[in-house]
């Protein structure tokens, strides 16, 4: 194996691809901005002072893949046919993830494109969010996959220790709807479902009613943190809740034999 | 009508039951959503749909009723899988009637894109990797806020 960017002098230069066979050449690439929960949710909610974050560092990320070529010197300039950029806010890790994917029929690889558009991104993001969160950390910058070219197929490895977030096959597709509260005096029965179910460990909970500081949505998430601290995780991040089957809110009030269930985002479909 | 079932679904004969004895429907779209072996991670093997049930019906009765007031439609079939699927296995069937077919297009594509930010539905993805739950898409609420208006509730 040697560095092909290095001539047999030992200098840089630029590899000579004419004479390559053209192929279909993809690469993706991916890493992250780790920030407060305070800005991730300032970031979703779109409520930070330069406007739409996201769609910012996604055009930046774009134009980054295209410009490669100007910025690490012995590159080519290529004509890309696609190059997308991707974001996935993680509240559990309080970070956004970007993926990139290049792809174009041509002679080199696009990875080097691909990781550039990955990291104009997350430069983007720091600027767009820096007047709140001078902390914001960009890190794990890698390649993920790249197809086609002489060298073959690559994939990364993922170390199986950061692989499993959840283990085992979970519960069928079901959750028991229980009809009556369980105790006699006035309470509330609440629910938790889907991967909030097996981070908090629990699937159903019953509370008097009287437990809660007060009669809505936010008494009770107050009475269950009460209960037990790891509740608290019903208040960071994106948890939605109905009541009585209906979406609800931290104001939404709450009656005798309530059902009220707890989830995430939903991702059906 | 809508459906959420274990079983596996004929888009075929769920389509000609829409139609059977009707003529005056015009057009007819169906889409079929199917798993696929790569999402988040590579080599995805499997994956298990929850639902919260009840909620999940009359959430998607609300779209369908939704649609219904949005595009003249002649007909509605939801069906939506849940339990362990695997790659191929088709996991959600829109089929939308109407006389013309540009409602018939775009009901379908509309209840498609509420379904997928509004009903109560969570995938978790077996990969040779490891098991996870799929996260929301932001690319999915783009879709969907195409057919919002300011005074829409957003969940």
């Amino acid at each position: 194996m040697s560095l092909t960017h290095l001539n047999t002098r030992g200098e840089a230069h630029m590899v000579d691809v004419a004479d390559k066979p053209e192929s279909r050449r993809e690469a993706t690439a991916s890493g992250h901005i780790q920030m407060k929960p305070e800005t991730l949710a300032l970031l979703s909610e779109g409520g930070l002072p330069k406007g739409d974050v996201l769609a910012t560092a996604r055009i930046a990320g774009i134009q980054a893949a295209k410009r490669t070529h100007e910025l690490i010197p012995l590159c080519h300039a290529l004509p890309l046919s696609k190059v997308s950029v991707d974001f996935h806010l993680d509240e559990q890790n309080s970070r956004v993830e970007v993926v990139a994917t290049c792809r174009l029929n041509g002679r080199t690889g696009v990875e080097m494109e691909a990781l550039t558009a990955v990291s104009v991104a997350c430069l983007t993001l720091y600027d767009m969010c820096k007047a709140v969160d001078k902390d914001m950390e960009i890190g794990a910058i890698h390649l993920d996959a790249k197809q086609g070219g002489k060298s073959g197929d690559y994939r990364r490895q993922v170390a199986p220790a950061t692989a499993p977030i959840v283990t085992g096959e979970g519960a069928a597709g079901q959750v028991s709807v229980g009809s009556r509260c369980d105790i006699d005096s006035p309470c509330v029965r609440v629910k938790f479902l889907a991967e909030l179910r097996e981070r908090l460990g629990i699937s159903d909970v019953t509370l008097p009613l009287d437990s809660l500081p007060s009669t809505d949505v936010g008494g009770l998430k107050s009475a269950l943190v009460k209960r037990d601290s790891r509740f608290a995780r019903l208040s960071e991040g994106r948890v939605l809740c109905a009541v009585n089957q209906v979406m609800a809110l931290d104001a939404t009030p709450i009656t005798n034999d309530d059902e009220v269930a707890f989830f995430p985002p939903v991702t059906g479909g | 009508m809508i459906r959420v079932q274990d079983a596996p679904f004929d888009a075929g004969d769920e389509q000609q039951q829409l139609l059977a004895g009707r003529s005056d429907i015009g057009a007819v779209v169906s889409f079929t959503g199917l798993v696929r072996d790569f999402n988040e991670r590579p080599d995805v093997t499997a994956l298990t749909l929850e639902h919260y049930p009840g909620m999940t019906e009359a959430a998607l009765g609300e779209i369908v009723t939704q649609a219904e007031a949005r595009w003249p439609l002649q007909g509605v079939r939801v069906i939506h899988r849940v339990g362990r699927l695997t790659p191929g296995d088709p996991i959600v069937l829109v089929v939308v009637a109407s006389a013309h077919r540009r409602a018939a297009f775009e009901a379908c594509d509309f209840i498609m894109d509420y379904l997928k930010t509004r009903a109560p539905f969570w995938k978790k993805e077996h990969s040779i990797t490891g098991d996870y739950w799929v996260a929301e898409r932001e690319s999915d609420y783009r879709d969907a806020s195409r057919w919002e208006s300011e005074n829409d509730e957003i969940p």
